[in-house]
């Protein structure tokens, strides 16, 4: 009885308060738009060869501040690992698994956000999404093999930690490297236009921001596997390191 | 004449939805156990999210005046074969688990599981 009277309360607070919202709170829309607004709209496309202007902002209005969040990203990344690592190496066992079943769906599943993380990613510039984005989509895939598949399977192919961390130092390289390299023409670091292109063939690459979004979604994905794969390991490992 | 044809299929379909929706949570609170609850959460998920889901792209390639009506279509309609792919694997890996952990009561009056697992 007394379930029903919490659940009866519930329902009536619910109801009541999407009630007093529709018909009495005044639910305001801005009418007129600010300068910084209206200077983003006319000029993103003029600016930065890129019509997304979130990503525009992102990779070039303020492209700076990226790249160092980027670099925080890194440490925290690099201390994470740091933490996890153990002697002799990723342990290595005989992959065990779920059941048929949910092994097929996951194949289905995992080539699925594979393709639409590469969509998130390499259309970043033209809709909204990004390098970011896309990778933490694709980590996924893998945070989901883990499971279903055991980690055994992901180390037998060959995405070992090592190889994953080599993967996110290149990327990051080359992300330094597109935001320094307008240096040796004289330009201010994380210049875009003046020194990529625009377009490339007729199709718009948004000059450095589809480079950034590329190296970014190759070191986000990554990084955040192998912080799947240093988390699999069991507890016990560490607590025997311990003991030695 | 066809769109409006779409139109009233896809609101029967969303309407149905809720029904099944609606099935699903008494069968969540009235069923004795774990499993059986699983199978009415199972429900919800399929018939009370993939039928409407289906609904909606219907209803949507049914209003002529919608703008983006086909991605509104496109986009209901795969969502709705991704959850009807995931969700029976999500209460199938479950059960399974539950199962081998025996951390819910198992007193079964058939079990076919022990019979496959005995072979």
């Amino acid at each position: 009885m007394k379930r029903v009277i919490i659940l009866i309360s519930i329902l009536a607070v619910t109801l009541l308060s999407s009630l007093v919202i529709s018909f009495v709170a005044e639910i305001t829309v801005p009418r007129s738009l600010r300068d910084l607004s209206k200077y983003y709209i006319a000029n993103t496309i003029i600016d930065t060869a890129s019509p997304e202007s979130v990503a525009a902002i992102v990779w070039d209005y303020r492209g700076l501040d990226t790249v160092y969040e980027t670099l925080v990203l890194y440490l925290a990344i690099v201390g994470g690992l740091a933490i996890f690592t153990i002697k002799g190496g990723f342990p290595r066992g005989e992959p065990m698994g779920l059941t048929e079943l949910s092994r097929n769906a996951t194949k289905i599943i995992v080539l699925l956000i594979a393709t639409v993380s590469a969509a998130i990613a390499f259309h970043g510039h033209l809709t909204p999404g990004g390098g970011f984005p896309g990778g933490s989509a694709l980590a996924v895939a893998t945070m989901l093999i883990i499971p279903v598949y055991s980690v055994n399977i992901l180390l037998e192919k060959g995405i070992t930690s090592t190889k994953l961390v080599a993967i996110r130092g290149f990327a990051l390289t080359g992300l330094g490297l597109v935001a320094l390299l307008p240096v040796v023409k004289g330009l201010e670091i994380v210049t875009n236009q003046k020194f990529y292109p625009g377009f490339l063939n007729g199709v718009v690459i948004s000059g450095s921001i589809s480079l950034y979004n590329l190296l970014e979604f190759l070191a986000v994905a990554s990084g955040f596997t192998a912080v799947a794969l240093y988390l699999s390991i069991p507890e016990e490992l560490y607590k025997g390191e311990v003991r030695d | 004449m066809i769109e409006a044809v779409l139109f009233w299929i896809g609101a029967f379909l969303f309407i149905l939805g809720g029904v099944f929706d609606l099935l699903a949570a008494i069968g969540m609170i009235r069923f004795p156990n774990f499993y059986v609850r699983l199978h009415a959460a199972t429900i919800g998920a399929i018939y009370g999210a993939v039928l409407p889901l289906i609904g909606i792209s219907l209803m949507a390639l049914g209003i002529p005046e919608l703008p983006g009506r086909y991605a509104v279509a496109g986009a209901s309609f795969i969502t709705a074969i991704i959850l009807l792919v995931v969700a029976p694997v999500g209460s199938h890996v479950l059960a399974y688990a539950a199962h081998k952990s025996k951390s819910v009561p198992w007193s079964p009056v058939v079990d076919a599981l022990e019979k496959d697992e005995e072979k």
